[in-house]
């Protein structure tokens, strides 16, 4: 029998990390599925695209995604299913009976059924450090598919982005693409030291735009997305000038080939 | 192992380029060919040299080539150097020796002198034709040694070679040091600072030339048509 | 007798206020100007005014040259697309603002200004665009004094003011030419010299807020380097007011440079 936990807990406290290093060390198969949010009153749910999904299945290549009923079987002996669930309040009561009723349908309908429920900031089981109290909390995000920022200037604009240039970020997450084919999850929040730049495993090909799953989605207060939709305009590479990196990439590669 | 022959000043002598390729096919371990520019001048046609170095005959050791002092002029004067002119050619030579560089070379070869670069940078070594703050630069071995720490630390390089001032000689630094003494808001910060081992070379020009070999750091000086490289010559 | 020297004024109206009010206050009557008088701030021609009417002595930056001959900085300079881009707009935006009175007055602005041993320049003699900055190889710092015959050089363009002493430097040499025997060998006894670059009044980067210049105790030969609190406030508003980029009066405030600088000390305009 495979078991399946529901992880919860605000945005930015740990929940992905957390969820990549236990399924990394868990020996049998593995499923990962991300639940829209349970939203609060003043507390706007970040839209997260695919980031989650995307830097986890890069990790861990050989990842069931839960939320494809045809993928794969979900319930292998040894399976550990992690659900990931971003909820501001900790649940009324501890354990199962405090799940949402709307998140027990959702799991039903994919046939999953919970054996545990863990809530960062409540369980012992998870890290603690690294919560924080909400209030108010805007969101906002940017679909950057098929773009390729210049590397110098992907840091300029995040250096400014978390230290409050375009308002009150708490949490800033995203997957970016670089000119060399690297890509690159970003990762912040307020209560944390620096911010995280993990590169992914894969690299895509020096041949026009990647085709991976690309984002920024920002939590925060007074958000001045046109501010950052500004700047990032500026931050981003033309075709020509992405052909003008990729070309030496290309001759390299046929070089190698050669060798 | 690495073996260079460097070149430089040929100035449209097709005759003298032929005798130092003869020269190089007779020394036995070069491998690497490298013309640190003034391949034209105004003084003959030029047109033969050019097309030699673009299409190697079979035996030739295949040119490396980086443009010098009258390429960069013929590139001024022909309006690859924005609004730059052969300011400096016209104000040392006069207005004739402009128009004879001009008729020197026939125009179909500034594609492939457009095409050449400043230096190259081989090892931890940097060719060019003066220095790396100019193309005119004349190092020679009574150089401001100051300037030529200057001129190594901008390209970052242990060796630099230059043919510029037509000499052919080693200078290697061998000692000393600087007391650095910063006072900033955020404190004060005091350093020594030692002379860094380099060495500037100058390869000389035409029927001049150099071979360095990379493996032992040793440079030996030639002339073409002389005897083939003695051992007892070389400064290592 | 002291004098006062600064740099960088980047059409910051309140923080060359500040810095002039400073100087008066200590009855300093010589000033001398560095250069970037304009750039990226909201108030180009009442800075280039207030310098004009008070005559101060002022050598070119990059950005006055700029701004006359148009953009032809070497873009090798911006670090990044992002600091290339507003760069470019600024520059139009200053382009647009400016008189034509002021920027002939910035066009007959001489690249160096020179008193007996003491040389003034925007980045360094060899260029508006390099940046002297405080770790830069000894040598090579060394080599920008004494090659421009000064004793003491006061640059700016890196927005971080520092003094920095030059001394008790030798090179020792074995040269060997061509057809000679033996290599010969020698010495070369260094002087010593001094940079002072003296900070930015308009756009401070040193990690506080507040306007930087320099004042030269030339009884005593010593440096001082000041700091200044200015009104940030109002410029801030008046870039926001100005139709520049609002992240402009971000960095400002939290004492970033507009565009981050160049980080190769050693890289020299080919231009």
């Amino acid at each position: 029998m495979a078991q399946t936990w529901l992880i919860s807990g605000p945005p930015g406290c740990g929940k992905t990390t957390w969820m990549l290093n236990t399924l990394k060390n868990h020996q049998g198969q593995r499923g990962y599925l991300r639940l829209p949010g349970i939203s609060t009153t003043g507390l706007e749910q970040a839209d997260d695209g695919a980031i989650d999904q995307t830097y986890l299945q890069d990790q861990i290549t050989d990842l069931i995604d839960l939320s494809n009923t045809d993928q794969a079987p979900n319930d292998q002996e040894q399976q550990l299913n992690l659900i990931e669930l971003t909820q501001f309040e900790p649940p009324s009561s501890s354990a199962l009976e405090g799940v949402d009723s709307s998140v027990i349908q959702q799991l039903e309908a994919l046939g999953l059924r919970l054996d545990r429920a863990l809530h960062f900031g409540r369980d012992d089981d998870l890290p603690k450090d690294d919560t924080l109290e909400f209030s108010r909390l805007e969101a906002w995000s940017m679909p950057l598919e098929r773009c390729v920022w210049d590397p110098n200037s992907l840091s300029s604009f995040w250096f400014e982005l978390v230290n409050g240039a375009y308002g009150d970020v708490y949490r800033a997450k995203a997957l970016m693409n670089l000119p060399d084919g690297r890509a690159f999850f970003c990762n912040w929040m307020v209560s944390q030291g620096g911010s995280q730049f993990l590169p992914l495993e894969s690299v895509a090909p020096p041949d026009g735009r990647p085709k991976r799953c690309s984002m920024l989605s920002v939590q925060g207060k007074a958000l001045d997305g046109g501010g950052i939709q500004a700047t990032i305009a500026d931050c981003l590479l033309s075709d020509e000038v992405l052909e003008l990196h990729q070309e030496p990439q290309r001759q390299q590669a046929e070089l190698t080939q050669a060798l | 192992m690495e073996r260079w022959a460097l070149i430089s000043g040929l100035k449209g002598d097709l005759e003298l380029y032929e005798q130092i390729q003869r020269d190089l096919q007779a020394t036995r371990g070069v491998n690497t060919l490298f013309v640190l520019g003034d391949v034209i001048s105004p003084e003959r046609n030029c047109d033969a040299l050019w097309d030699r170095l673009q299409n190697p005959k079979r035996g030739d050791l295949r040119p490396n080539c980086i443009y010098g002092w009258w390429e960069e002029q013929l590139l001024a004067e022909t309006g690859f150097r924005g609004d730059r002119k052969a300011d400096a050619l016209r104000l040392n030579h006069g207005e004739e020796v402009v128009d004879a560089l001009l008729r020197a070379v026939d125009p179909a070869h500034l594609r492939w002198l457009v095409s050449l670069q400043f230096g190259f940078v081989e090892l931890d070594c940097g060719l060019i034709h003066g220095s790396s703050a100019d193309i005119g630069d004349e190092l020679t071995p009574e150089t401001s040694p100051l300037i030529l720490i200057d001129r190594l630390t901008r390209l970052d390089v242990n060796r630099l070679f230059t043919a510029r001032s037509a000499q052919q000689f080693r200078l290697e630094l061998t000692g000393g040091g600087i007391d650095s003494h910063v006072k900033a808001l955020g404190g004060e910060h005091k350093q020594q600072q030692p002379v860094p081992k380099r060495s500037v070379i100058g390869i000389g020009a035409g029927a001049h030339y150099t071979i360095y070999d990379a493996g032992s750091d040793r440079v030996d000086f030639l002339k073409a048509g002389a005897k083939a490289v003695a051992n007892g010559r070389g400064f290592g | 007798m002291s004098h006062a020297v600064i740099s960088c004024l980047h059409a910051n109206l309140a923080a060359t206020e500040a810095v002039l009010a400073d100087i008066d206050r200590q009855g300093i009557e010589h000033i001398t100007c560095l250069g970037d008088l304009v750039g990226y701030g909201p108030q180009p021609n009442e800075v280039v005014e207030l310098i004009r009417q008070r005559q101060i002595p002022t050598c070119q930056g990059c950005w006055d040259e700029d701004i006359i001959d148009g953009l032809n900085s070497c873009e090798c300079s911006y670090p990044s697309q992002l600091a290339e881009r507003r760069g470019h707009r600024a520059h139009q935006w200053t382009d647009a603002q400016l008189s034509e009175e002021n920027k002939a007055f910035l066009a007959s602005l001489p690249m160096t200004v020179r008193r007996e041993r003491l040389l003034f320049v925007h980045g360094s003699p060899n260029s508006q665009h390099e940046y002297l900055l405080p770790d830069m190889d000894a040598f090579a710092a060394l080599e920008r004094v004494e090659s421009s015959g000064a004793n003491t050089l006061f640059c700016g363009h890196t927005h971080m003011p520092y003094v920095r002493e030059l001394s008790g430097g030798s090179i020792r040499v074995k040269v060997k030419q061509a057809g000679e025997e033996a290599a010969s060998e020698r010495k070369l006894e260094l002087p010593m010299r001094r940079i002072v670059n003296a900070g930015s009044v308009g756009e401070p980067r040193h990690g506080s807020t507040e306007a930087t210049y320099v004042i030269h105790h030339e009884d005593s030969d010593e440096i001082e380097i000041r700091e200044v609190a200015y009104d940030i406030e109002r410029t801030c508003r008046a870039i926001v007011d100005g139709g520049l980029p609002e992240v402009f009066a971000w960095r400002l405030s939290h004492g970033f440079e507009y565009a981050e600088r160049a980080d190769d000390a050693s890289h020299v305009c080919e231009r």
